[in-house]
């Protein structure tokens, strides 16, 4: 029997409105179920966990202010190899090289004109009335401390701490001053006295032989902690003496040996990154440091003794282990780090001398992410220019200088009119 | 000075150097077990020789320019026990690494190069060979069967 529904006697159009599947709208809004995103856990004993804490350490490092960021990465301390500038180490040039990843351009940039056979009136800026008062200041403090002062003997093995250091303490400061009024850049800048240098980094890795870690890769970790005699801070960047992709072509030594053949110590200490002045202070780019050659370099016996050639590998480790650890300070200073390369190459010079020998070195650091991870693409290298040594006189007889070499005086001036 | 034992000869400023002549002192070059680098030959010495020792032996015996010498003394074990559960030491001995100068390199030859033994023509040992070869052959099973045993019934 059919069932009785009281149905109208004419059927309208829409008698049925919600029968029909085409009148249910279909251009509505598909809300897709919002998951959070998918990542590994950061607990779990894992290596995706592992690589993910990395990750969350490198966020957490790059968001941070600049003395945040220095103290989590000097946090945790490991045992290190432990990198002195004056090292005796055959060789040490190269390893030093490798470890950071430096190439050595052997003369000055095209800044710096040779200056030994040119005529006096090549330093820009600088007049010759000029050049002649820098000339005799120059042979006043020689004469000074060579001729003057009745000095006695030094001790065995502290002629140059007592006889070399004060003579150059005196011609830094009276160089510094005399040229302020030329290069408006030292009128603001600040002389230091044998200052600290320190600087941290990690470069390389290994598989630990034996212990509990056995089989895993630890990164190498070096320090360097360094003393110059003295050292120039200013309040503005030096400009750069190479452009950055310039260096892409340069050449590193690649050393597959482990650093503890080389011979290199490992410790474990404090990791200090320091420029030579706390991170509030306004001159915080470098502009020169001095450095003082160990009592125990014999120049003429290690000549004696057929190692002519390591007389200038002492001085190139020198300048290479001293600037990198000054300009990678300072960069790490303004916030660049393994992960956050910089943008701008850091530009700072040397001089290294025994009194009479004087060497120049011109450092530009282009990298500062050293570590195996940022290292695998990186190809941008710092760069090292030096000379060989330069005699400044010969000898003080009778209270004159006899053969100021008026060459080392100008690259001398040139090395203090550095100035953007 | 030399052969006999060395007594208390204490050096003062201003006596005359000490010579040795036919020193009873013998170096023995060995291979490194860790890497090193290009210029570093490495050497047991006896206890008594010093790094100055060594550099003056090598140039005035050997003309062999020496840059710098490092020297360790390695411990002997004597931890392990013989039969009668007493400690046996193996002996200790001074180990020295040379740096030479003016850039010259040395590397530890190769002293026993595997050599292609090819036994000669009609011997016994040829013969031998060949058996043995054969027999290897029949052991092997039925190459068509794809490495599965004779017992699976395929």
């Amino acid at each position: 029997m059919a069932a009785r529904t009281r149905l109208p006697l004419l059927f309208p159009r829409n008698l049925f409105p919600f029968r029909s599947q085409k009148l249910v709208h279909t251009d509505v809004s598909v809300k897709e179920p919002a998951y959070p995103p998918i990542v590994p856990s950061l607990t779990a004993k894992s290596k995706s966990a592992r690589r993910r804490q990395i990750e969350e350490r490198v966020k957490k490092i790059c968001t941070s202010s600049v003395e945040d960021k220095l103290s989590l990465i000097t946090r945790i301390q490991r045992e290190k190899f432990v990198v002195y500038p004056q090292t005796f180490a055959r060789n040490a040039d190269r390893w030093y090289q490798h470890f950071t990843k430096t190439a050595y351009i052997p003369g000055l940039p095209e800044k710096f004109t040779p200056g030994l056979e040119k005529t006096t009136a090549a330093v820009p800026g600088i007049d010759d009335d000029a050049f002649a008062d820098i000339r005799s200041l120059v042979t006043r403090v020689i004469l000074q401390e060579h001729w003057q002062f009745r000095k006695r003997k030094p001790f065995m093995y502290r002629h140059q701490e007592q006889v070399v250091g004060p003579f150059l303490r005196s011609l830094v400061s009276g160089l510094t001053y005399s040229l302020a009024k030329y290069n408006p850049l030292l009128q603001l800048s600040s002389l230091d006295l044998s200052p600290q240098v320190n600087f941290y980094w990690r470069r390389g890795q290994r598989i630990i032989p034996k212990g509990h870690r056995k089989r895993h890769l630890e990164p190498t970790r070096f320090q360097i902690d360094d003393r110059p005699h003295s050292q120039i801070r200013v309040t503005q960047q030096l400009p750069q003496f190479m452009p950055l992709e310039a260096s892409h072509a340069a050449e590193v030594p690649e050393i597959t040996l482990r650093p503890n053949v080389m011979p290199l110590f490992r410790r474990q200490y404090d990791n200090n990154i320091f420029t030579g002045a706390k991170l509030p202070d306004p001159a915080c780019y470098g502009h020169t440091q001095f450095h003082l050659v160990p009592d125990r370099y014999h120049r003429d016996r290690m000549i004696r003794q057929q190692q002519a050639d390591q007389v200038e590998v002492f001085l190139r480790a020198n300048a290479l282990a001293s600037l990198f650890a000054w300009t990678g300070a300072q960069a790490m200073y303004q916030g660049f780090w393994n992960y956050e390369d910089v943008t701008r190459p850091f530009v700072s010079q040397a001089v290294i001398t025994d009194g009479h020998f004087f060497s120049f070195f011109c450092y530009q650091l282009n990298t500062v992410a050293l570590s195996v991870e940022t290292d695998a693409n990186n190809p941008r290298k710092n760069l090292l220019w030096g000379t060989e040594s330069l005699r400044l006189y010969e000898s003080v007889q009778d209270g004159e200088v006899v053969g100021l070499n008026d060459g080392v005086v100008k690259l001398l001036v040139q090395f203090f009119m550095n100035q953007p | 000075m030399p052969v006999t034992r060395l007594l208390y000869p204490l050096y003062q400023l201003g006596n005359p150097q000490l010579r040795i002549f036919r020193p009873s002192w013998f170096l023995t070059l060995v291979r490194p077990g860790k890497e090193q680098p290009q210029d570093t030959v490495q050497f047991r010495i006896p206890m008594e020789m010093t790094k100055y020792d060594i550099k003056n032996y090598l140039e005035k015996i050997y003309n062999v320019p020496v840059g710098v010498v490092r020297t360790r003394i390695q411990f002997g074990s004597n931890k392990k026990r013989n039969h009668l559960n007493q400690k046996v030491k193996q002996p200790d001995y001074k180990v020295a690494y040379v740096q030479l100068a003016l850039g010259q390199t040395f590397t530890f030859p190769d002293i026993f190069p595997e050599k292609e033994r090819a036994p000669a023509e009609g011997s016994m040992e040829e013969m031998q060979e060949k058996f043995m070869e054969d027999e290897k052959q029949r052991q092997k099973l039925d190459p068509r069967r794809g490495g599965v045993t004779e017992w699976f019934g395929l």
